[in-house]
């Protein structure tokens, strides 16, 4: 999903610089409202910010023979939403484009508005509104950690079918093509992450209940009686 | 037993399935260059544009690691500094539970 160095015009670079800006500034406060009030929090942050790293660094072949990375966004989405969310995806995303020149300063704030914003704001989205459902908690984790890869794939044709809009059939056309480069790929990707991101979540709800029930997870009720189940 | 590890059971499961349909497609379509989704994506806006790929120039300077092997080494690195803190912070969080902090 990342917009390489230069493959963007230089107004859509700004437009979505000025779109990730107030974002990340949401998601700034957030985080220190969110850390003064429970220190706990820090490790969980740790745990999300940890899997972007490994997750986002992993070029996995898919069936569609090509390779694209997961993201691993998802569960820091359902823990702490998509601004705080936004904060720990521009902090792996500018370290790809200092080290590896994997995306680029230009294009930060749109593979921002992808990867840390509207993926994650899609699966916050499925999350809340599944969370007081009857449905499992584990499938609602696993549907947002999925939705939230997935999109992330979806703004970033968007992002490029603005700017590069096909000459018969326009942006839409355009749309289509990225697409069928980015999202195709990414099915089995999101599926394969979204079920590690399931077995991950089972680990935390069964050594830190504790501070997702202060969160707000999910019902303490239900933290617990799967607690004892799994 | 099958019922306390059905995620564990499920995550190898999905890992099996993954490697199998790989092993499929990179055997049925001859032409699979496994070629990463982002370079894909650059060459079909240089194909949408006509402009060739390496007129395309960064807008900022950028470093570009000097080889595959190490920008594979960085990419490594990535993953193994997300894997030290998620490591460092279970085996915490174990140790309190043990001690019955948790």
């Amino acid at each position: 999903m990342h917009i390489m160095e230069g493959f963007l015009p230089w107004q859509w670079c700004l437009i979505w610089w000025l779109v990730a800006l107030p974002c990340l500034a949401l998601g700034v406060y957030q985080l220190k409202k969110v850390l003064a009030q429970d220190r706990e929090a820090l490790p969980l942050l740790g745990i999300c910010g940890g899997f972007v790293f490994i997750l986002s660094s992993l070029k996995l072949p898919s069936v569609t023979g090509s390779c694209s990375h997961p993201t691993g966004t998802g569960l820091s989405s359902i823990f702490f939403g998509p601004w705080i969310t936004s904060v720990i995806g521009v902090i792996v995303l500018l370290f790809q484009a200092l080290f590896l020149a994997h995306g680029g300063l230009s294009t930060l704030g749109a593979n921002t508005v992808s990867m840390g914003i509207a993926g994650p704001l899609a699966g916050w989205c499925i999350y809340r509104g599944l969370r007081d459902t009857k449905v499992s908690m584990f499938i609602t984790v696993f549907l947002a950690c999925a939705f939230a890869d997935l999109f992330t794939y979806v703004v970033t044709s968007l992002e490029l079918a603005l700017a590069y809009p096909a000459q018969v059939g326009g942006v839409g056309s355009s749309f289509v093509v990225f697409m069928g480069i980015f999202a195709v790929t990414q099915v089995p990707l999101a599926i394969l992450e979204s079920v590690i991101l399931v077995l991950v979540f089972k680990y935390i709800v069964q050594l830190r209940p504790g501070i997702l029930i202060r969160l707000k997870v999910f019902p303490e009720t239900t933290i617990m009686a799967t607690r004892s189940d799994a | 037993m099958l019922r306390k590890y059905r995620f564990e059971i499920l995550v190898i499961i999905a890992i099996l399935a993954f490697c199998i349909l790989f092993l499929y497609t990179s055997s049925v379509i001859g032409h699979a260059g496994f070629a990463g989704s982002d370079d894909v994506g650059s060459s079909q806006i240089s194909k949408i544009t006509g402009i060739p790929e390496e007129n395309f120039h960064p807008l900022i300077w950028q470093w570009v690691p000097p080889s595959a092997e190490i920008e594979s080494a960085l990419f490594a690195l990535q993953a193994a500094l997300g894997g030290i803190i998620v490591g460092w912070i279970f085996g915490y969080w174990k140790g309190l539970k043990d001690q019955g902090k948790g």
